[in-house]
């Protein structure tokens, strides 16, 4: 009894609550869990021949039926009924054509190449600058990555994946302007094949614009979305 | 009594497995390709459409390279495809108020095992992209474009024509959903416009809404082609895949100027989503599942019978 209690435990903290803090787990993870809290109760269940009787009679008085009637006896059919129907329903769903696309598992910020690591910004950060690369930023981002700063732009509904939001804490908030100055340089067609660049409708801005002007627009995204550039302090 | 409890917690795994692995089902936008007997339409009209589920996407206008657009006439398209095995053929329907004689539609897919970049497969510089074949429907030109690229300006039409296309527009009433932004300026208690108290800008708020509009004026128009051809500049499908697809549309309304209002690279688009061209039902799948049943209930069969016949631990 305590066994199940347990397994069950393990699965709805694992499945259920797991989600509330990080990631969903994958199933495949979970019964591996599954698995291990078994082999445990198992162990534990054997150590002794009291304990083995314990762990292993009311799986063999379930099995048995002795001694159950009324609702208990019909639960025991239901549930033996239950276990075949459920293999059965597994091997079908395992068969079945996939109706789901493959998952993409596309990294958001892909390390950037070496020439853009820890580059500094050159443009001095005055209020005339940060001034003019909201112009800039209102000229050449915001259709896409919005007047609000918020990926929400006019022309960003046709694109998968949406333009970054950099009011969001997880993105340039995480960044150094370097990084910030890759990304709008080379534009989508930069990333490594971990950022899925195929699909990336970001502009390469080097064949547009002045590095400068990168530069200022940069100032511009933190200065309009109130986060501060990532720095090595 | 323990076995009691024991069967409830059984069951309440059960439960709990079914009610997970239902809430891990997650629709992403694919278009499906419905299976069907006999010849696929080449009729934008025809009955079967009806009866085919679409998918909608959004457009955006194209700003990933010059020239640029800011402002496109269609907002989103709905998309059907069906399919016989043979040849396939998808309908693409979106609101354009006039038929004008340059309104164009395209189809692009990627071509091999390669990844291509949804902007005509241009290069990408960590990933070594592949080509793209696109589809392209014109509304004074009769029949179809079966073209490829592998980057900017290397746009050309195949040697090899296996793309039919045709299209119809009706003044007909439609529904068009767009998301409409307003930048409203921000006011302070007293009604006046609030700043920033370090900068001294005006502060607006966002508001964002999906708005649904009357519309009149519906393109409809269908591509067909085989599912496989012998040219290896075209994409190739197979059943049950998932291949990449992207659309794009022009509407070619001729301004007061002289100059089209959408042509070129002035373009509604989208970048890549997914189709899945539905398989022939395997029966053998159900066999299977049957075989599976009865493989449980005797092992189960067998494990009473031992039980009951007394080896308790």
């Amino acid at each position: 009894m305590k066994g199940a209690v347990l397994l069950v435990a393990v699965f709805v903290v694992f499945k259920f609550g797991a989600p509330l803090v990080t990631a969903p787990l994958p199933m495949s993870l979970i019964w591996l869990y599954l698995f291990l809290t078994t082999v445990g109760i198992v162990v534990y269940g054997t150590l002794s021949s009291e304990s083995t009787e314990a762990l292993l009679g009311p799986i063999f008085r379930f099995l048995s039926g002795e001694g159950l009637n009324g609702a208990a006896k019909f639960a025991r059919l239901a549930v033996l009924m239950l276990v075949p129907l459920l293999v059965g329903w597994e091997t079908y769903s395992d068969l079945v054509p996939s109706s789901q696309p493959p998952a993409e598992n596309r990294t958001i910020h892909p390390a950037p190449p070496g020439e853009f690591v820890g580059l500094a910004n050159p443009v001095p950060n005055t209020p005339e600058n940060v001034m003019m690369g909201k112009g800039l930023y209102a000229a050449f981002c915001s259709p896409c990555h919005g007047p609000k700063f918020n990926g929400n732009g006019p022309s960003s509904d046709g694109f998968n994946p949406p333009p970054a939001n950099f009011v969001d804490s997880g993105t340039i908030a995480q960044l150094q302007e370097s990084y910030l100055f890759w990304r709008i340089k080379k534009g989508g067609v930069g990333l490594s094949v971990e950022g899925h660049p195929w699909k990336s409708a970001m502009p390469r801005w080097e064949v547009e614009l002045p590095d400068e002007w990168i530069w200022k627009i940069i100032m511009a995204e933190y200065a309009g979305s109130g986060h501060k550039p990532r720095t090595w302090e | 009594m323990p076995s009691r409890h024991a069967r409830l917690a059984v069951l309440a795994a059960a439960v709990a497995f079914l009610w997970g692995a239902s809430a891990l089902a997650q629709e992403t936008a694919v278009v499906r390709v419905k299976l069907i007997q006999g010849d696929v339409p080449t009729d934008p009209l025809a009955p079967v459409w009806n009866t085919t589920p679409a998918t909608e996407f959004p457009m955006s206008p194209q700003v990933h390279w010059p020239k640029r657009i800011l402002q496109v006439t269609v907002k989103s398209i709905k998309v059907r495809g069906v399919h016989n095995t043979k040849q396939i053929a998808f309908l693409l329907e979106y609101a354009d108020p006039t038929q004008d004689p340059a309104d164009a539609a395209a189809l692009e897919f990627m071509v091999g095992d390669k990844k291509a970049h949804f902007a005509h497969g241009q290069p990408m510089a960590q990933v070594e992209g592949g080509p793209v074949n696109i589809w392209y429907w014109r509304n004074d030109t009769p029949g179809a474009a079966d073209m490829n690229a592998k980057g900017f300006g290397t746009l050309k039409k195949q040697a090899q024509q296996d793309v039919q296309a045709r299209g119809v527009w009706k003044d007909e009433k439609t529904k068009v959903r767009f998301k409409e932004r307003k930048l409203i300026l921000r006011k302070d208690a007293k009604g006046e416009p609030a700043k920033d108290p370090k900068t001294g800008e005006p502060l607006f708020d966002e508001e964002t809404k999906v708005v649904e509009q009357d519309a009149t004026g519906v393109w409809h128009v269908v591509f067909t082609r085989a599912l496989t051809t012998t040219d290896p500049n075209d994409a190739q499908f197979q059943l049950g895949t998932f291949p990449n697809i992207a659309f794009a549309v022009w509407d070619g309304k001729k301004l007061e100027s002289g100059d089209l209002k959408e042509s070129g690279s002035q373009k509604a688009v989208t970048s890549w989503w997914y189709f899945n061209a539905e398989p022939p039902t395997n029966y053998s799948i159900y066999l299977y599942g049957l075989i599976a049943v009865v493989v449980a209930a005797g092992v189960e069969y067998v494990i009473i019978r031992k039980v009951r016949k007394g080896q308790p631990a």
